[in-house]
């Protein structure tokens, strides 16, 4: 029954994504073909951030209890982030747990993750290393490190 | 019975404090205590340190009750529904008093902090006639549809899917806000009322019956498991005290168990204190210890501290101390001798472990027999004065007087256990206090022993006899009550003097 409600749900955003095709040039979702619950996603990196440039991909988990309770999403892309993981590219973003609101679809966490690598939050870090350098005031030092591994990981091979 | 008029006369040594209680009834002894009548006269309820009145005792009733008549003060000062008045009390924490205060001082924002808004017209483009539920994306004619007080439509079938979720979420659907993610309108109780199932409902109306003790700042449940009562508590007061009706004793401040005369923060230190340690103290917990004689082990399963071996040995020694009852007697073994200068030299972390040991060993013996005391408190009230009554012929409600004394024997073994903590925080340089706080200690031992040792060992006698014997058993009833009431004003006082931090042997001193 639930799963039936979320599949609809599902089903219609597949449907909006295929003709919001070109709307929103930063986000390209793309939903598995034999499982309407597993989707990825390819954001690109915002500009005037250490991740512009770089194209990076997501993995939406979406549970059977969806829209009511929030996907599972993670970076499978390495990326230099505070609220990342850097071994699991593990989340931490309040919309994906307690403020989580079934009016959001997946393309709008897509714009949340977006707005999250333009903004981060060094008091909640999931990567200590990347929270201390921004807590201590070492912007350059973040910066750096998130811009090499922007290199290094979500930039297609040069040559 | 005359040996016992003097027992808290025979002081020795240190008698700083001899007549200290003299002006109470303490040391009038037992003779004048029990000028009532054999026959007929109930003893007074009594006012023992665990009910005084500065706490109501709560249940489910009650607390429905006082629920609703916050709810009543609200409503009809700000002339607001029920439903609002209910959600404004909750988000100020249940006081009637702050939510007046904070409404009276800017009501649009208190209204907007809640999420309580006052139309409630459906958002829709007027182009249209039919709405798209934003959660499930289908399209409905507005009878599909219900919103909030702030107008955000969803269909029927997501509102009830969205409210269940929460519910299963625990108590944040107190909290339940609008689903669209920018609106901060609450979800109140006529949504969950009509749209919730009925198991829902009932869960939603037990998150709101808890969140009203949880959340108030004068109530909390009793936290004697599986008990359903809460108590009421006067703010300010000093005696923090509290007597559930499940006849739990606890301190309503830290809500660990009642703990008069030291403070939470002694109780809190000195269980630290127990944790960090036990690895050398679990010995002491063991309910069995050699005979100081003939060295076979022997069990404590009696509540007073004098202990006689099994036949032939039969000696007779403290359970604390070892030593003979026979030059023991009633006399306090309470006191901690540091050791002598030379012994001192050789260790002085030894030193220390030996003197927690002392108070250690002395606060676990009291609230082993406290234990003990309560079951037998238990077994009297249920079997023993039933029995007692058939075999002397007296109605149940005249041996009233045993289960006070057994009441009392539980409250005197409770703070005497904490006077162990007491004196193990007092502080060393004080030479005379703490010298007059252990002949008040030993004291208070001394009394409570002979209390106990009569409410157990002496009225056994009575439980196994053929032929009553009147006089005697009366003789029993005037020593017995007048042993209660004698030590019940002794620990009063004690107890009271030790919150003073025994700031009258200042004034003796001065003398
Ligand atoms: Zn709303
Ligand atoms: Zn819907
Ligand atoms: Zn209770
Ligand atoms: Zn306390």
């Amino acid at each position: 029954m639930l799963r039936q409600a979320s599949r609809a749900r599902l089903f219609k955003e597949y449907k909006e994504v295929q003709r919001e095709k070109s709307a929103d040039p930063d986000i390209q979702l793309v939903c598995d073909d034999s499982n309407i619950f597993k989707w990825t996603a390819l954001i690109k990196g915002p500009s005037e951030t250490p991740y512009d440039g770089g194209v990076f991909q997501l993995a939406f988990s979406v549970p059977e209890q969806y829209p009511l309770q929030p996907p599972q999403v993670r970076f499978l892309t390495k990326i230099f982030h505070p609220n990342v993981h850097f071994k699991t590219g593990e989340i931490c973003l309040d919309i994906l747990k307690n403020a989580w609101s079934p009016a959001w679809t997946l393309q709008s966490v897509c714009r949340a993750i977006i707005a999250l690598m333009a903004h981060p939050e060094a008091d909640s870090p999931l990567n200590c290393d990347s929270g201390n350098l921004l807590r201590s005031g070492d912007i350059r030092g973040y910066q750096s490190m998130a811009r090499m591994y922007t290199r290094l990981a979500a930039m297609p091979k040069k040559g | 019975m005359e040996s016992d008029g003097d027992m808290y006369e025979d002081s020795d040594v240190e008698s700083a404090g001899d007549d200290f209680y003299g002006d109470g009834d303490a040391s009038d002894g037992v003779s004048d205590a029990d000028d009532d009548d054999f026959i007929g006269n109930d003893p007074d309820d009594s006012d023992d340190l665990c009910a005084k009145k500065n706490y109501v005792v709560l249940s489910d009733d009650d607390i429905r009750r006082l629920m609703d008549d916050d709810i009543s003060k609200v409503f009809s000062v700000l002339s607001i529904s029920k439903i609002e008045a209910s959600a404004l009390l909750r988000r100020y924490n249940w006081s009637v008093s702050k939510v007046h205060e904070e409404w009276f001082a800017d009501e649009s924002k208190v209204r907007e902090a809640i999420g309580l808004k006052i139309n409630n017209k459906i958002i829709q483009s007027p182009e249209l006639n039919s709405v798209i539920c934003v959660i499930c994306f289908e399209d409905y004619s507005s009878d599909g549809i219900l919103a909030s007080a702030c107008g955000h439509p969803f269909c029927v079938e997501c509102w009830r899917g969205y409210i269940s979720n929460s519910l299963s979420d625990g108590s944040g659907c107190l909290n339940l806000r609008c689903p669209e993610p920018s609106c901060k309108v609450a979800v109140t109780q006529d949504m969950i009322d009509l749209l919730a199932s009925d198991v829902d409902k009932k869960k939603y109306y037990g998150f709101l019956f808890r969140s009203y003790v949880e959340q108030n700042r004068k109530i909390k449940w009793c936290p004697a498991p599986g008990c359903n009562f809460a108590v009421e508590f006067d703010i300010g007061s000093d005696n923090c005290d509290v007597m559930c009706n499940c006849s739990h004793c606890f301190c309503w401040n830290c809500t660990d168990e009642a703990h008069r005369p030291v403070n939470c923060e002694t109780v809190r230190k000195w269980k630290e204190k127990n944790r960090a340690e036990s690895e050398n103290t679990n010995w002491i917990l063991a309910y069995t210890k050699p005979c100081p004689k003939c060295k076979r082990p022997i069990e404590k399963n009696e509540g007073c501290m004098r202990m006689t071996c099994r036949d032939p040995c039969k000696y007779q020694f403290c359970w604390l101390c070892l030593n003979s009852w026979s030059t023991h007697g009633y006399n306090p073994c309470n006191k901690y001798k540091p050791e002598t200068e030379d012994e001192k030299k050789k260790e002085m972390a030894r030193q220390s472990i030996v003197k927690y040991t002392h108070y250690y060993e002395r606060w676990a013996a009291n609230e082993k027999s406290r234990r003990k005391a309560v079951e037998d408190l238990r077994r009297m009230d249920e079997v023993n004065v039933k029995e007692l009554s058939k075999l002397q012929r007296i109605p149940e409600t005249q041996l009233k007087f045993i289960l006070d004394a057994w009441n009392q024997i539980v409250e005197c073994r409770r703070v005497l256990k904490w006077t162990y903590a007491y004196g193990f925080y007092f502080p060393n340089e004080e030479q005379t206090k703490r010298r007059f706080f252990e002949y008040l200690q030993g004291q208070a031992e001394t009394g409570l022993e002979r209390l106990h040792h009569c409410a157990e060992k002496e009225l056994e006698i009575y439980l196994n006899v053929e032929e009553s014997d009147s006089k005697a058993f009366y003789d029993f009833r005037r020593k017995l009550t007048g042993l209660t009431s004698v030590t019940k004003n002794y620990f009063e006082n004690l107890v009271r003097a030790l919150e003073n931090g025994l700031e009258d042997v200042d004034s003796l001193n001065a003398k």
